[in-house]
């Protein structure tokens, strides 16, 4: 089934959004060398992946930028200010505001309804429930996903329950939307729809996405492409150009 | 590779199977532990009561006797019950068997005592207490006691100083009375209470990897594992943890053991070698506990074998039906209608077969309530924590409520108990023949007139103002109504009765029944004997009894025509809380080893065996709730771990802990609380109906009804205390993994 973003997303007014830096971004697992002084910049509503073999870094270098976990060296800011060196309930207080999130399988909650699913960052961030679930089924609907509001992950696709995720990590209007291997679990026709609902959600609000995958295809399908070997940048390609790392 | 040795390799190297196995090992643990201190408890008031055999009337010997022994029991100034042995040698004292802890016999005049007794004579005026034994000649040993406190005297006499209620014997009573068959029953019952509780804690320690070894298991049988294998790769892991588990428990028991030793229990707490169990027992215990864990999860693998399938895809919890709700009603009315009919031991035997069906109901109930509850944080939640607590419990009832079943049987048990002993203590000493304050002996005719003599000579010489009187017994007319001999000023003051002014007039019969025909006015001495009539003017005035024990009739001697002897009688003696042990003194030596009774005595009596029940009923309820409480406790950390993946993307995209913590301490604290509460109720009211069926007093609701519920709160605190430790574990781990 192909299904089709469904007008503008909820938001009409798309803000000023800041920029994500990282600077000399170093991490260490004992002693593997997971970082080593990566540069990397991530401008306002651009959406750019970030790929590489196992081990290179992918991931790591995604949870040091959404601030999950803290570099060994360098810094991170996001509009121009420090968030590396914030403690854990300022980090965790804006990964809810300013960042999106989509894993691989959704990470939906079992126990919970495609929009109850959808609205927690609002519910956790204290809108009223009946706003709060008003707007994530806006969002469902945006994302194609009207009468399922009331459907539990289990008795969703796989590529419905991405979607639900996809729903949550923008019902808060984030700055970034990481995405880690948000296709890995579905197939090529579902995986490719799946990120164009997100691409095209993400613009509409203004989110810039950064995407870690093992997938060329959907890697080439983005403006610019990152790629990691070691944890170094080994190119960064921009349609059309390559940028020297 | 055989099953031993994968299931080996699983355990070192799954860190989670690791940590289930351990908590597995430490449920069989505690559960052996518990069984083998329980299952010897009538070993060890057996070995109590052999021990105290001595101390007891033996067989009477009718010829070759080598003693005269006289048994009875008295109490101390301060309450305590002394257990009196006097004794004479009729044969060569050295050939006389002396049982383990006495050196010797004393001699006339002389008194061994026991430790406890001995030092409390040392600190008692001799009027009060020495006195009635006469020399302290030594000390009873550890081995003639039945407990180490216990109150023992062995007073030596001559063969005709003996006194009346001795016997000749061989010699002294070998053999005890064989168990006590409360501790019996209150060991099978805490057998069931606290056995039930750890097992839940194995099954809530078998569920932390659940779903993990499913998906192994069922791996296994997709890729041709027969069922027979897969068993016995289950059974090979789980005997592992439980083998090990019995072993601990075996190990730790001595332990357990010494705490046991100072329960109070009897009169007394107890000595470490009374619960030594026998090395088959032991075995038996030691080899069926963790062979039923290795059993049940065997019996839990009946999904993955039909349907591997099923088991690697998951699969969707089953609604409730309502009809789990009847049969509390309805085995609740039952047990009310029979609570308040049975009469016969037929009846008795339905009522506590609707007990059963009440606890029955409320393991049936339970799941549903659970759900309902979660059904109504659905419906009312303000906060994502009351809709994820609420989604989970009405989800996963049966496994939500599952991990405090344990804690509803010992609950239910507890709270039955705890109602039923204090309205039992309540009417503890109502029923009584004697006034308070009155101590006094029963005796036979040829004592009845020269111990009161005796007694008060005594009294005199302690320089009391009391005095003994001589109450007869009779008969009376052809109902034989139970009789009193004595005059309306004595009855007045000794009895438990109320003679309502009568007394002012000239001597005659008194009786509640004032109408009684003239021709019932016969006395006798003995039951169902024709009796000799009284005077045919003799006047009949009105008294009033005060308890079922107290007598129908009080006829005064004035009246009792001179041929008429009574066979047997009381000597009773008024005291005041002053000089009430200088009163039993006189009246114990007076009496020459008759016990002296009074009714503070045998409410005493009564009391400590309350205060025992009650004891032994909190410590189950506490050792059942902190089972309880650690098995809600596995069952959440289990929780956690299920959704690890979830909960860590969640805390992941900036979800703080603590509102994912209050969610699951809601989930993990509600049903505890439905349970202990709904348990502590059901147990309340079926603990009112059996006290209906055994008395038709008050009942008397103590505070310690709230006992259950405050256990009932500190299992729901001990299982919400993992949420937050749980998820900071989850929350370091890599989202990655698994």
């Amino acid at each position: 089934m192909t299904t089709r973003i469904s007008g503008q997303p909820p938001s009409p007014a798309i803000p000023a959004r800041p920029a994500l830096s990282g600077r000399g971004l170093s991490k260490r697992y004992g002693a593997q060398h997971a970082l080593s002084g990566v540069d990397i910049d991530v401008t306002p509503g651009e959406a750019m992946a970030i790929v590489g073999p196992s081990g290179s870094g992918k991931s790591t270098l995604l949870h040091v930028l959404a601030g999950i976990l803290p570099a060994d060296d360098g810094e991170v800011t996001l509009g121009g200010r420090r968030i590396d060196s914030l403690g854990e309930t300022k980090r965790s207080e804006l990964r809810r505001t300013e960042f999106g999130f989509v894993f691989q399988s959704g990470m939906l909650v079992g126990e919970l309804s495609a929009e109850e699913n959808a609205a927690l960052p609002t519910l956790l961030a204290g809108t009223g429930r009946k706003e709060a679930l008003a707007e994530a089924r806006r969002w469902l609907e945006h994302l194609g996903l009207k009468g399922k509001e009331r459907n539990r992950p289990g008795e969703l696709s796989g590529g419905q329950a991405q979607r639900v995720a996809i729903a949550r990590a923008l019902v808060h209007r984030p700055s970034v939307i990481f995405a880690d291997e948000p296709t890995g679990a579905l197939d090529t026709r579902t995986g490719g729809e799946t990120m164009r609902a997100l691409l095209e959600a993400a613009a509409g609000s203004g989110a810039a996405v950064v995407v870690v995958t093992h997938d060329r295809d959907l890697a080439a399908s983005l403006p610019r492409t990152v790629s990691l070997r070691d944890g170094r940048i080994e190119a960064d390609t921009r349609a059309g150009a390559v940028v020297p790392a | 590779m055989n099953s031993f040795q994968l299931a080996l390799r699983v355990l070192r190297t799954d860190g989670r199977t690791r940590v289930s196995a351990i908590l597995i090992a430490v449920g069989v643990a505690v559960a052996t532990a518990l069984v083998l201190l329980l299952v010897s408890l009538p070993g060890a008031t057996e070995s109590r009561a052999d021990r105290s055999a001595w101390q007891q009337f033996g067989e009477p010997s009718s010829g070759g006797a080598s003693l005269e022994l006289a048994a009875s029991e008295d109490i101390t100034p301060d309450g305590r019950q002394i257990q009196r042995v006097d004794v004479a040698a009729l044969a060569d004292p050295a050939q006389i068997d002396l049982p383990p802890g006495i050196d010797r016999l004393p001699a006339p005049g002389e008194a061994l005592l026991s430790p406890e007794l001995a030092d409390a004579v040392d600190h008692t005026p001799g009027s009060q207490l020495g006195e009635r034994f006469g020399a302290n000649a030594g000390v009873l040993g550890d081995d003639a006691l039945a407990y180490p406190e216990q109150l023992v005297a062995l007073v030596g006499h001559a063969p005709d100083d003996m006194p009346a209620a001795a016997a000749p014997q061989a010699g002294f009573n070998p053999g005890g009375q064989g168990p006590d068959p409360l501790l019996g029953l209150l060991a099978g019952v805490g057998v069931v209470v606290l056995t039930v509780p750890s097992m839940v804690l194995v099954a809530s320690a078998a569920r932390l990897i659940a779903a993990r070894r499913e998906r192994r298991l069922a791996a296994f049988r997709l890729a041709g594992a027969t069922p027979r294998q897969v068993i016995a790769m289950v059974t090979a892991e789980t005997a592992i943890a439980a083998a090990g588990g019995a072993l601990l428990g075996w190990a730790v028991s001595p332990l357990l053991r010494q705490a046991a030793t100072t329960v109070p229990w009897g009169g007394g707490t107890w000595q470490a070698s009374d619960f030594v169990l026998g090395a088959v027992p032991t075995v038996a215990i030691v080899v069926v506990v963790p062979l039923l864990v290795v059993l049940a999860a065997a019996f839990g693998l009946r999904r993955v074998l039909s349907t591997p399938l099923g088991a690697a895809g998951g699969h969707e919890p089953k609604p409730l039906h309502w009809w789990r709700l009847v049969p509390l009603p309805v085995s609740g009315a039952l047990f009310a209608f029979l609570a308040t009919t049975a009469e016969s031991q037929f009846e008795a035997t339905l009522l506590l077969l609707s007990m059963a069906m009440v606890i029955g109901s409320l393991t049936l109930a339970g799941p549903w309530l659970t759900s309902a509850i979660g059904g109504m944080f659905v419906r009312r939640w303000r906060r994502p924590s009351g809709l994820l607590a609420g989604r989970r419990l009405r989800d996963d009832p049966r496994g939500a409520y599952r991990a405090t079943a344990g804690v509803v049987l010992a609950v239910f048990t507890g709270s039955m108990a705890l109602t039923v002993l204090p309205s039992i203590e309540g009417q503890a000493g109502a029923l009584r023949e004697y006034a308070d304050g009155v101590l006094y002996v029963d005796v036979d005719q040829d004592s009845l007139q020269r111990i009161a003599a005796d007694t008060n000579e005594a009294l005199a010489r302690y320089g009391q103002d009391e005095r003994a009187v001589a109450i007869g017994d009779a008969f009376l007319g052809n109902d034989n109504a139970y009789a009193r001999v004595v005059d309306c000023d004595a009855a007045e003051q000794l009895l438990a009765v109320d003679m309502r002014g009568a007394c002012e007039g000239t001597p005659g019969v008194y009786t509640p029944y004032p109408d009684v025909s003239r021709d019932e006015l016969t006395v006798s001495a003995e039951f169902d004997q024709p009796g000799t009539s009284l005077p045919a003017d003799v006047p009949v005035r009105p008294m009033t009894a005060e308890s079922e024990l107290a007598p129908e009739v009080i006829v005064d001697p004035a009246v009792i025509p001179s041929d008429f002897t009574p066979n047997a009688g009381t000597v009773a003696v008024p005291s005041t809380p002053a000089n009430a042990d200088v009163v039993r003194t006189a009246l114990a030596s007076a009496a020459g080893g008759l016990p002296v009774q009074s009714r503070q005595a045998r409410l005493d009596g009564q009391l400590s065996q309350l205060d025992d029940l009650q004891r032994v009923t909190v410590i189950g309820l506490l050792a059942a709730s902190i089972l309880g409480g650690c098995s809600a406790a596995i069952s959440t950390a289990g929780s956690v771990l299920d959704r690890r993946r979830t909960f860590g993307a969640l805390m992941a995209a900036g979800t703080p802990v603590r509102v994912l913590a209050r969610a699951l301490r809601a989930e993990a604290a509600l049903p505890a609380l439905v349970a202990t509460v709904g348990a502590g109720v059901a147990g309340t009211l079926v603990g009112i109906g059996l006290f209906a069926v055994v008395d038709d007093g008050t009942e008397v609701l103590t505070p310690w009804l709230a006992a259950p519920v405050v256990l009932g709160i500190g299992v729901a605190l001990i299982a919400s205390s993992v949420c937050a430790p749980a998820l900071r574990r989850v929350q370091a781990e890599p989202l990655a993994d698994e």
